[in-house]
């Protein structure tokens, strides 16, 4: 049933794709614009949606060739902004949900009306004349412009909002500017129904949500966990971990916080280069285990490494940036926190699985051997795979300002390197001789 | 001393400390060098995006594409002429003779993602369909103006996206005129005169612009008229229209362009495009003079500027967009014989570079014939003849020009 089923909405998907859009057709796409500014006792949200969206719920008045009239069609202008926004818009006060506001004025505006692009010529618009009633305009090709005014007990109040407008196209976004009080303007930009969204949150609502993220991040990311498992694979006590997971988790910091502040080059082939290159340090990890039996220094190639991974780790938040509202760092180094949980979770479970494995199931180097060539052998196809992606980009031509940010990050390297070399020193003073643990036999 | 200077740890902490030394001198030094280049001619940067826009369903494929315009959800529109301008071997599903390939529709939409969204367009009850598509243009209501410049073709048509038909001003075959001979150039046709004091009808029209602030239409009349004319956007209505210089056009036939003879005092058809700018000039592509004009509202001629003036036949001014910027600084320009795309000096009318070459492969353009811009700043050109394609170039903030023919805008740096 199953197997009947897939084919037939992939062939609806496609229709939709392609067929000519009739009047009642769910749009492609469509943005919707807010403003939410507390003042007082009131919170003003403004909102403009294409009223495309809204053609399956709504009749309209017309007059002759269909046109609105406009003369006529306030009434369910706000029917419209009840059914499409209201019904799906829930905004909080210090928590608590706000009941249904008032809504203050609607408007039907042309597409291109640039009102919408800053909160004050936006609530102009939407309290100035309405559109003339001679106006030749329909329905679909106009824009509905709402402000909406809830009471509050405070403007210092802490406010969130959900706005579930996924249902207005097949790809919906929403943009929302808030306006706090002393001039603090936050933006935000939420996909389809992003949940619900702190407008201007305290570090501990940012640090929370970075926190999850970046447990999360390193429970999905498939790649990590078997860089991490690598590390681990000939480790399996606590001390000689310590220095690695460390190194590990200071790279990847430094080189998420430099790409978060832009230290990164804004080139296209940079991503698929660290992906190619996490690939590469997942077979590297695997290949060391096979061929040294207890790899000394590992700290160091890990830190390399985690520089690498740390790009990675940037990639994928970058989108998620916005929600650390006036805490970046706070919200950076969450994440990082949020990586730690995850990874100590995952050691948690890699390390006495691997114990109990290497005592019941099959001898250590052995198992070391085979658990390793599997994770080489998925790395090394990601490699060709990623490395594929990464030819597709043509090599990058000589430029004075190539050469120079080329520069910039040789001299971070050599920089880098030293620190590195000097902490191998301090290192040596601090364990002396008494850290020349004995090798295990095998 | 002498212990600690041949350590080895000294050794090492040295060879760092020359080499960040070294590093950071040679930085400093281009630093000096990129300053004093930051204070030449600086223009904008575009690279091509060859993943844009997705292919096209249902074996369609494009015909000589012959406008393209951004609307205000900054969706990409383009026409194109279809099935007689594909060769036989581009539609085997017409002929029955194999599965690839037929015409698209000649009105497709497309999002920023490059997804084909609302296709129409052709024939229909009410109105008549231009022989040969010419043109596009979303008004500021969200409306779709087409013109065209067939042999017979002496009318503009307007729809909404939808592709409901709302006006038609001119009637197709007004121009027909009893052994009137064939002129030259694209769209000539025996039979056929120019009429550029008609108030009713136009002379193949080439392009649409429609002012927000007056709802007047302004359109490039055109291929067999020589003027600028100004319309009512709502009623189609003409209430006035000029030739070049703000002369009253004048249809007398004229010897081919000559760049070495004084300047034409008419437009030399086509006249291709008519394009208002934020501070309210009309600039008027005079295409086969090499040459863009500016004038008024009204038609009071302001100055001009000519392209490559060595280009003869079909000309250098073929179509412009303006920067995104609220001046316009820069006009961009398609220069569909030479293949480039010329960033202009607004103020000045002063070519600042460059980009494009002729080719097939992304960034490169094979008579390059309109071009539009969307809120970013990224550029749509289309192409006609065996072009037959729409591209985007998407901006790459400003750069120093170091010089006027950069080529191929291909995204190899940053």
């Amino acid at each position: 049933m199953a197997a009947l089923r897939w084919p037939g909405l992939l062939l609806a998907a496609m229709m939709l794709l392609t067929a000519p859009v009739r009047a009642h057709d769910i749009p492609i796409d469509a943005v919707v614009r807010m403003f939410v500014k507390p003042q007082g006792q009131v919170l003003r949200v403004l909102v403009r949606m294409p009223l495309k969206s809204t053609t399956e719920d709504m009749e309209y008045p017309r007059r002759e060739r269909d046109f609105v009239d406009l003369a006529k069609v306030e009434p369910f202008l706000r029917d419209a902004a009840e059914v499409a926004l209201l019904n799906s818009l829930d905004v909080y006060e210090d928590g608590r949900v706000l009941p249904k506001p008032r809504i203050a004025s609607v408007r039907m505006s042309l597409e291109s009306d640039p009102s919408f692009y800053d909160y004050n010529s936006a609530l102009a618009h939407v309290l100035g004349p309405p559109l003339p009633d001679s106006e030749t305009l329909y329905w679909e090709q106009g824009v509905l412009d709402v402000l909406f005014e809830y009471p509050i007990r405070s403007e210092r109040s802490y406010f969130s909002l959900h706005a579930a407008f996924n249902r207005l196209a097949l790809h919906e976004v929403t943009t929302v500017q808030f306006l706090a009080p002393g001039g603090v303007s936050r933006a935000l930009e939420l996909e389809g129904d992003a949940g619900l969204v702190h407008l201007d949150p305290s570090w501990f609502h940012a640090a929370g949500r970075f926190v999850i993220m970046g447990f999360n991040h390193i429970l999905d990311g498939t790649d990590h966990l078997l860089f991490l498992l690598c590390l681990v694979i000939p480790y399996r006590q606590v001390r000689p971990l310590i220095p690695i997971i460390t190194a590990f988790t200071v790279a990847h910091s430094i080189t998420l916080i430099a790409s978060t502040y832009h230290y990164v080059p804004d080139v296209l082939w940079f991503p698929p280069l660290i992906e190619t290159l996490i690939a590469m340090s997942i077979f590297y990890m695997a290949l060391e285990n096979i061929v040294v039996q207890r790899p000394s220094h590992r700290w160091i190639i890990t830190f390399c490494f985690g520089l690498v991974h740390g790009f990675g780790f940037s990639f994928g938040l970058q989108q998620s940036l916005q929600f650390a509202g006036s805490h970046l760092l706070t919200s950076l180094l969450s994440f990082n926190v949020g990586v730690e949980l995850g990874q100590l979770l995952v050691l948690c479970l890699f390390v006495p699985a691997l114990n109990l494995l290497f005592r019941y199931v099959m001898p250590e180097r052995m198992g070391i051997i085979i658990i390793s060539a599997i994770v080489a052998h998925q790395a090394w196809h990601w490699m060709v795979e990623r490395f594929a992606v990464l030819e597709r980009f043509p090599r990058p031509s000589i430029t004075a300002a190539g050469v120079r940010s080329a520069l910039g990050w040789l001299s971070a390297a050599v920089v880098m390197a030293a620190l590195l070399w000097l902490t191998s020193i301090a290192i040596k003073g601090w364990t002396g001789s008494e850290q020349q643990e004995t090798p295990k036999s095998y | 001393m002498k212990d600690l200077i041949r350590s080895r740890n000294f050794l090492i902490g040295a060879g760092f400390v020359l080499s960040l030394a070294a590093l950071v001198a040679c930085q400093t030094m281009l630093d000096h060098g990129s300053a004093a280049q930051a204070q030449s001619q600086q223009a904008p940067r575009y690279v091509v995006d060859p993943l844009w826009p997705k292919p096209l369903p249902n074996h369609w494929v494009l015909g000589m594409t012959i406008g393209v315009a951004v609307d205000a959800d900054d969706h990409i529109w383009i026409i194109h002429r279809g099935a007689p301008t594909l060769s036989v071997h581009e539609k085997q599903i017409d002929n029955n003779a194999g599965d690839c390939c037929t015409a698209a529709p000649p009105v497709l939409e497309f999002d920023q993602a490059g997804n084909l969204l609302r296709h129409w367009g052709g024939p229909g009850p009410g109105y008549e369909w231009p022989d040969s598509n010419h043109g596009i243009f979303i008004d500021y209501k969200g409306n779709v103006w087409i013109g065209g410049n067939g042999g017979p073709d002496s009318e503009i048509l307007k729809f909404t996206k939808d592709g409901k038909f709302l006006l038609q001003v001119g009637k197709k075959g007004a121009r027909r005129v009893a052994g009137a001979a064939a002129g030259s150039g694209e769209g000539a046709a025996a039979g056929f005169a120019g009429g550029s004091n008609d108030l009713l009808n136009f002379g193949r029209a080439a392009k649409i612009f429609v002012d927000p602030k007056e709802n007047e239409a302004y359109i490039a009349d055109g291929y067999l008229n020589k003027r600028v004319a100004v319309l009512d956007a709502d009623t189609g209505k003409m209430k006035r229209y000029w030739g070049a210089y703000g002369h009253k056009p004048d249809d007398t036939p004229m010897p081919p362009y000559d760049p070495s003879q004084p300047p034409a005092q008419q437009f030399r058809s086509p006249v291709h495009c008519a394009d208002m700018s934020v501070d309210r000039l009309i600039y008027a592509c005079d295409r086969a003079n090499d040459r863009l004009q500016v004038f008024t509202p009204d038609g009071v001629f302001v100055k001009e500027a000519y392209y490559h003036t060595n280009t003869k036949e079909n000309g250098s001014v073929w179509d412009i967009a303006f920067s995104k910027d609220p001046e316009q600084k820069y006009i961009f320009m398609a220069d569909g014989v030479n293949d480039k795309v010329r960033i202009i000096d607004r103020q000045s009318l002063k070519e600042l570079t460059n980009f494009g070459d002729g080719g097939r492969q992304p960034g490169e353009f094979h008579a390059v014939h309109s071009i539009a811009i969307d809120h970013e700043g990224n550029l749509y050109t289309t192409e006609t003849y065996e072009g037959k394609r729409v591209q985007r170039f998407l901006l790459k903030g400003m750069a120093p020009v170091t010089k006027m023919d950069q080529g191929v805008p291909w995204p190899v740096s940053n």
